[in-house]
């Protein structure tokens, strides 16, 4: 190859690299496609009166373990009170995000909710009792649940995000921690009577 | 990643080791990870850049990630590829002289400016991906304004690097492969600055050259926005520190380096992030 060829070769290559890295950028992974083009297409609808995860259907009535000792299960949590905020922690630092501003914008204003927090991590009571301590969530407002696989993955497969239950267990809100949305959810549920 | 002045391309090869210790929380106390935890994401950087003009040249870097998380009672290891980064520079003014100052001009730093856009092509919490620990992109396009200003002086070299980007709304129907409420989110501005200092000692006869750099860098992300309300205490601040030691060869086409940034996990020196620890190697090869 002449050096003159070798020179244009030489200089086609960085634009040719650069292409085959965004191919292969773009080609590498399928499930990419959803942040590449979004979609806002509503996917969770559900049935009323039929049991799953989705706005409007039913939760099942689980049992679980709670920190604290003993068990707790989601109808005896909900008796006598307007409803539930069940919000799945890690206690990570988005986590402590979302529990600060629940404790600090709706303890006090809804003092007939249900605050539990499943820790989907420790494994068991104790390991969750000591996670709670060291991430200074003991003795606050929330009920610590012992959740390893039970209620999260199985059932709403929602991390670091909260589920708003009504006295019946009809799901009124399920996604990320919007103080806003939250809110609402809780207002438009019936307070208990004094 | 750059092209010097002069060549045509660099092609740049890089592994990232970062490990995950601790976080600080919205009020800037530092707080461990449970008893248990190892979380921990490699990084293979693939970068290419090209010289297209004089001053302008165009860059594009391709992270492969991998996670290896064990966060108390979950275990999970991932792979997928990261966010893609395209950046275009310009030459706004060179250096004239790095050895002999003979007037005010040779005091005249280099400056570049340009634009880089990332695009979301790693896996994010809105894909269809089961845990946190597995995500390997943020999942918006995000547009960010550069400036780079560079001077260097025998051996000495200072370098300033600012950024600002802008995150693009998205709309969302979907969180860890579950479906929620659509709704809009976009996360906040993002600035960072960097401020480095470094010498050069050649080494030999023939002209290798070390160089040691210190940089402290600073991040911080304003609050995310989502379906027009502002997320509580979601605002972002990381400085860290980091020291690089880059052995060049004579004729500079080939470098390779090793660098160490590191977070102060000490309460009031970031809000909101993680505490890492980051190992890098990498090996570059300029093309002329």
């Amino acid at each position: 190859m002449r050096s003159a060829d070798r020179r244009a070769a030489s200089r086609r290559l960085p634009p040719a690299l650069l292409a085959a890295g965004l191919a292969l950028a773009l080609a590498g992974c399928g499930g990419m496609a959803d942040d590449l083009f979004p979609s806002g297409k509503d996917l969770s609808g559900g049935a009323a009166g039929t049991t799953g995860p989705a706005v409007g259907q039913t939760a099942p009535d689980f049992t679980l373990a709670a920190a604290a000792g003993g068990e707790v299960t989601l109808s005896g949590a909900l008796a006598g009170r307007r409803g539930a905020i069940l919000y799945f922690t890690m206690w990570c630092d988005i986590c402590d995000r979302h529990m600060s501003d629940m404790e600090r914008e709706l303890f006090a204003a809804f003092p007939d909710v249900r605050f539990l927090a499943l820790d989907y991590v420790s494994g068991s009571a104790p390991d969750a009792a000591m996670a709670e301590l060291n991430a200074g969530w003991a003795d606050r407002g929330f009920t610590t649940l012992v959740d390893v696989g039970a209620v999260q993955a199985r059932y709403f497969k929602t991390y670091m995000a909260v589920v708003v239950l009504d006295r019946d267990r009809v799901v009124r809100y399920r996604g990320e921690y919007l103080p806003a949305d939250v809110r609402a959810a809780l207002e438009a549920m019936p307070p208990v009577a004094p | 990643m750059q092209v010097p002045k002069g060549y045509l391309g660099v092609l740049d090869l890089g592994f990232d080791a970062e490990r995950y210790d601790g976080y600080w929380d919205g009020s800037g106390r530092h707080l461990d990870d449970p008893a248990g935890s190892s979380l921990a994401q490699y990084r293979l950087n693939l970068a290419g850049g090209w010289r297209f003009s004089k001053d302008w040249q165009v860059s594009l870097l391709l992270p492969m990630v991998h996670n290896d998380s064990r966060y108390t009672g979950l275990t999970s290891r991932s792979t997928g590829v990261g966010d893609t980064t395209v950046t275009v520079l310009y030459d706004a003014h060179d250096e004239r002289s790095i050895w002999k100052v003979l007037s005010a001009a040779d005091l005249l730093p280099s400056v570049k400016v340009g634009g880089a856009l990332t695009v979301p092509t790693g896996l994010s919490q809105y894909d269809d991906v089961d845990l946190s620990f597995d995500v390997t992109g943020r999942g918006f396009y995000r547009l960010d304004a550069t400036a780079q200003v560079d001077k260097t002086f025998r051996g000495l070299a200072a370098s300033l690097s600012l950024a600002y980007g802008v995150h693009l709304p998205r709309p969302i129907n979907r969180l860890y492969g579950a479906p929620v409420t659509p709704t809009t989110k976009r996360l906040g501005n993002k600035a960072t600055a960097a401020l480095s200092l470094g010498y050069r000692l050649f080494i030999g006869s023939a002209g290798d050259a070390l160089t040691l750099t210190g940089a402290l860098s600073w991040m911080h992300e304003a609050s995310t926005v989502q379906a027009g309300e502002r997320l509580p205490e979601s605002t972002v601040n990381k400085p860290a520190f980091s020291t690089t030691l880059l052995w060049s060869s004579t004729d500079h086409d080939w470098s390779a380096r090793v660098a160490w940034a590191h977070t102060l996990q000490r309460d009031g020196w970031g809000t909101s992030f993680p505490t890492t620890d980051i190992v890098s190697l990498g090996v570059k090869y300029a093309i002329r």
